[in-house]
């Protein structure tokens, strides 16, 4: 069976966390956001929120690897994300893709997550590709 | 208020090279662990030149040439008051450890809601290998002027 030919799922998800201290400090260097948001309680207090928070680049690259893990690298061609809402540390962050359509010979997702027992962190739409094997 | 003048400004590419290292880093703290992305043989073996790059990597990358904490210096935002509101990348090539991409950023946009409790700061990327275009980013920055007003810097 060729590529072009195995089926998108209708639904992928993925749970990551509880997010912790180290998750945050990795992802500031990696990422070079070293905004103290993320980092220090008290200026995250300052800001409104009773524990840091996580980095929405990092709910976004979840949101990839969930999209990599299941349809291979490089397949994901547009990830669009809205933050609607704020993780913060201590926080498992659950991300569902549900196939929308085809759009020709790529799938478009609707993309959502979740803090557990939270509301809702992000929503947008994933549209992936399954890369051809060279 | 933020200025407005500074809607179009843009700034000169700069050419920001993909470390190994970084890439490695970038999946320890993102919880990647595919092979693919940590061992060039293994790239290989699937068909890629060398280890490619997450899909939201870039943004990891954009620091190195004007991050957007100098965005909001330049707009005269405090960070204390911004989150991060919307971000969208196309890729229309792949990208890969020991590639040169070039940026460019440029504030697309700024515009207020809710009678100017907020300000929402448009930022659009450009990346490119070898003079082609392998991705495009926005990202929309909100700031909540309430909590800039509060605690004036």
């Amino acid at each position: 069976m060729t590529l072009a030919l195995v089926p998108y799922p209708p639904q992928v998800e993925l749970t990551c966390g509880p997010v912790t201290s180290l998750d945050l400090a990795l992802f500031a260097a990696a990422s070079g956001d070293h905004n103290l948001l993320h980092l220090d309680p008290a200026a995250a207090q300052a800001a409104g929120f009773d524990r840091p928070v996580v980095h929405g680049m990092l709910t976004m690259a979840y949101t990839a690897r969930l999209c990599s893990s299941h349809f291979g690298a490089g397949s994901v061609r547009a990830l669009q994300t809205r933050f609607t809402g704020v993780a913060k540390l201590g926080d498992t962050v659950k991300i569902e893709a549900r196939l929308a359509r085809m759009e020709g010979a790529q799938a478009v997702y609707e993309l959502s997550a979740r803090a557990q027992g939270g509301g809702e962190l992000m929503a947008g739409t994933a549209r992936i590709e399954r890369r051809s094997a060279a | 208020m933020t200025d407005r003048s500074r809607i179009g400004f843009t700034t000169a590419p700069t050419t920001v090279l993909v470390d190994v290292w970084r890439v490695k880093l970038f999946c320890q703290a993102t919880g990647e662990t595919d092979d693919v992305y940590w061992n060039a043989e293994a790239a290989r073996a699937a068909g890629h030149p060398a280890c490619p790059v997450p899909p939201t990597f870039l943004k990891a990358i954009e620091g190195e040439h004007f991050s957007s904490a100098q965005v909001m210096q330049l707009l005269d935002v405090p960070l204390r008051g911004v989150l991060h509101a919307e971000q969208a990348f196309e890729h229309f090539a792949p990208v890969h450890v020991g590639d040169a991409v070039e940026i460019s950023r440029a504030v697309a946009d700024i515009h207020d809601k809710k009678a100017g409790a907020f300000t929402f700061i448009v930022v659009d990327t450009h990346y490119r290998v070898g003079g082609r275009p392998v991705a495009a980013s926005r990202q929309t920055i909100l700031v909540r002027n309430a909590v800039n007003a509060a605690q004036p810097s």
